[in-house]
């Protein structure tokens, strides 16, 4: 909670203040809760003139009231997608990555997330002139591999140069780390001009850190990180993407357990079911507003050696208005198209 | 506040070009990786069965790493963290001298280096068991700040050590502190990490049943892994395959090899 500032409000001096911190009137919420016959006594104000203190707290700091008028033309205003540049994942995801939002692209180990992401900077970068935030948690951005992508696109070197030097890259690796690096955003001791979209490749390797731990000291780092990852999405107007990974799990069908031993069940195919499971728990389940699934296709024909199919599937979404439409993608050495 | 260092990707791009990796003596297992050999600054993963040549290739890279800078190699040490005491020392002999050796031919003229010079570039750890691997584990970053020439690190083999006395989350949760520790580690001083791990059975999976050990999740974690096997039909009992099955920078691919007695070669 905030302190109790002289310069914030015109009856308060500098002594009556002190007198406050000596009867442990230090925050905001302090003063609210003192009974206003005290502090009318400790302050030497007339009962007026606390309560306009008191209601002063109360506009400045309680939630803005705003009405749906302005608030749709403040969206108008500002841009609220940011197109991924890939025609078929624009129009599973009408029109984009939502801006003010966190997206999540989940998959298995291997299902090209990566190289999505890579893409998604690329793109990004050179459409829009905004600069891209890349947090790299596992040593996995290569820039050998999105300069060959530029060249592979017949980029000159000079806007090569220009789109390579507006994706930026940190390397963090503990959840400490996280929390601070986006607190230095929030509070904008650590700027980056015309920052439109920032991934995080990837989130569980920091949270996989805590697993195991008693303390839940993971569970509390996530919550803080969501909701700074919050507050820079709207107040910068940027993207937010989370990597996230996917894990297999392997039910045995138990359906026959009823049957004789002796009867056909030796005979019988096992069945296996297999589920697909995102990680990161229930709390982040419903962090994103918007989470696509990648999948690695098996190609089946000679000629498309060079090249790999991805599978795009919307799965949650608050904002399209059909769930589970999907896309193809291609993988190649010109990077995800 | 914390200073973040926040690159753009020019500097990386310069960065991750100015040094060689460390190449395996094999060209066709060099190229499928498209980065010619082991990059420095990331994690590899070597996959395999009993037999399949993860410690072999292990033992060829910390000899390569030996190749003189004259010959585009690095000139530096290597650090062998032997979970699983599969190392033997007469055998890292045997492929660093005649891995020398050829770089001699190559040059035309002797290599300026005694054979147990040679040797002394080798730092060997024995970390068997949990608490002692997890007590080097610890150690690193200060040994690798006092011995600025490793360039390379092996770890045979990472599951080792976890495969009693903890529990599956305790284990991931550590797993990926040491990861996040040995990745910070090799970016930071350009270090190329190579770690071998053993295959595992996962009834019912629909991709195969025969999996890495360790899980889905662990999967995720190394930047490349690399598949070692050996080819059923075969004249060549020394030829092996590798799949590329992760790569940030190249497709998935096949090369073949061969272990011979001074090491990796390429199969003919």
């Amino acid at each position: 909670m905030q302190k109790l500032k002289a310069q914030n409000f015109h009856n308060l001096s500098e002594s009556v203040i002190r007198t406050l911190a000596q009867n442990r009137i230090v925050t905001l919420l302090d003063f609210l809760q003192e009974d206003v016959s005290k502090l009318t006594l400790l302050t030497k104000l007339s009962l007026q003139d606390v309560l306009t203190i008191r209601n002063e707290i109360f506009t400045r700091y309680s939630a803005p009231l705003i009405n749906g008028t302005a608030l749709l033309t403040k969206v108008y205003q500002s841009r609220y997608r940011i197109s991924s540049g890939i025609d078929s994942l624009d129009s599973i995801t009408n029109g984009g990555f939502p801006v003010r939002h966190i997206t999540e692209i989940c998959g298995l180990a291997d299902s090209g997330k990566t190289q999505m992401c890579f893409q998604l900077a690329v793109n990004v970068a050179k459409d829009d002139n905004g600069t891209v935030l890349y947090v790299d948690t596992k040593g996995d951005f290569s820039a050998v591999r999105v300069q060959k992508m530029l060249e592979a696109q017949g980029y000159s070197h000079k806007d090569m140069a220009s789109i390579m030097y507006r994706i930026r890259v940190v390397h963090i690796w503990t959840m400490e780390d996280m929390v601070e690096l986006f607190k230095g955003i929030k509070n904008k001791s650590l700027e980056i001009k015309n920052l439109a979209l920032v991934i995080v490749d990837s989130l569980p390797c920091l949270m996989f850190q805590h697993l195991g731990d008693d303390n839940k000291m993971g569970l509390s780092f996530l919550n803080i990180l969501v909701n700074y990852s919050r507050f820079i999405a709207n107040e910068f107007n940027v993207a937010i993407i989370y990597i996230n990974i996917q894990t297999r799990w392997i039910d045995n069908d138990i359906s026959d357990l009823e049957d004789d031993a002796e009867s056909t069940s030796a005979f019988k195919e096992p069945a296996y079911i297999e589920k697909k499971n995102r990680c990161l728990g229930k709390y982040w389940e419903s962090v994103p507003v918007l989470v696509i699934q990648l999948e690695k296709l098996d190609y089946s024909s000679k000629e498309n050696e060079t090249c790999t199919q991805l599978k795009a599937s919307v799965i949650t979404s608050n904002i399209t208005q059909s769930n589970n439409s999907q896309c193809i993608l291609n993988l190649s050495i010109m990077g995800v198209t | 506040m914390k200073a973040f260092k926040i690159s753009n990707t020019t500097e990386l791009w310069q960065k991750e070009t100015s040094l060689p990796a460390v190449v395996s003596f094999s060209q066709s297992l060099d190229n499928i990786l498209g980065t010619n050999g082991f990059q420095l600054g990331s994690i590899t993963e070597l996959l395999g069965l009993p037999g399949s040549g993860k410690t072999q290739l292990c033992l060829q890279l910390c000899a390569s790493v030996q190749i003189p800078k004259l010959l585009g190699g690095l000139n530096a040490e290597a650090l062998y963290i032997d979970t699983n005491t599969n190392f033997t020392i007469t055998r890292f002999r045997e492929i660093l001298s005649a891995s020398l050796l050829r770089c001699q031919t190559i040059l035309g003229e002797p290599l300026q280096m005694t054979e147990d010079e040679a040797l002394s570039k080798l730092h060997y750890v024995n970390a068997f068991g949990l608490e002692k691997f997890c007590a080097f584990m610890y150690r690193l970053p200060k040994f690798i700040e006092a011995h600025p020439n490793i360039k390379l690190i092996a770890i045979d083999s990472i599951a080792y050590p976890f495969k009693d006395g903890i529990s599956t989350k305790q284990r991931t949760g550590l797993l990926f502190r040491q990861m996040a520790e040995l990745q910070r580690i090799a970016v930071q001083y350009q270090v190329a990490v190579v770690l071998s791990n053993e295959m595992s059975t996962r009834v019912g999976l629909s991709g195969g049943a025969v999996v890495g050990s360790l899980g889905d999740a662990w999967a995720h974690r190394c930047n490349v892994r690399l598949l070692l096997s050996t080819p059923q039909v075969t004249q060549d009992p020394t030829e092996r395959l590798a799949l590329l099955l992760k790569s940030n920078v190249a497709p998935s691919t096949v090369a073949r090899f061969k272990i011979t007695e001074e090491g990796i070669r390429d199969a003919e």
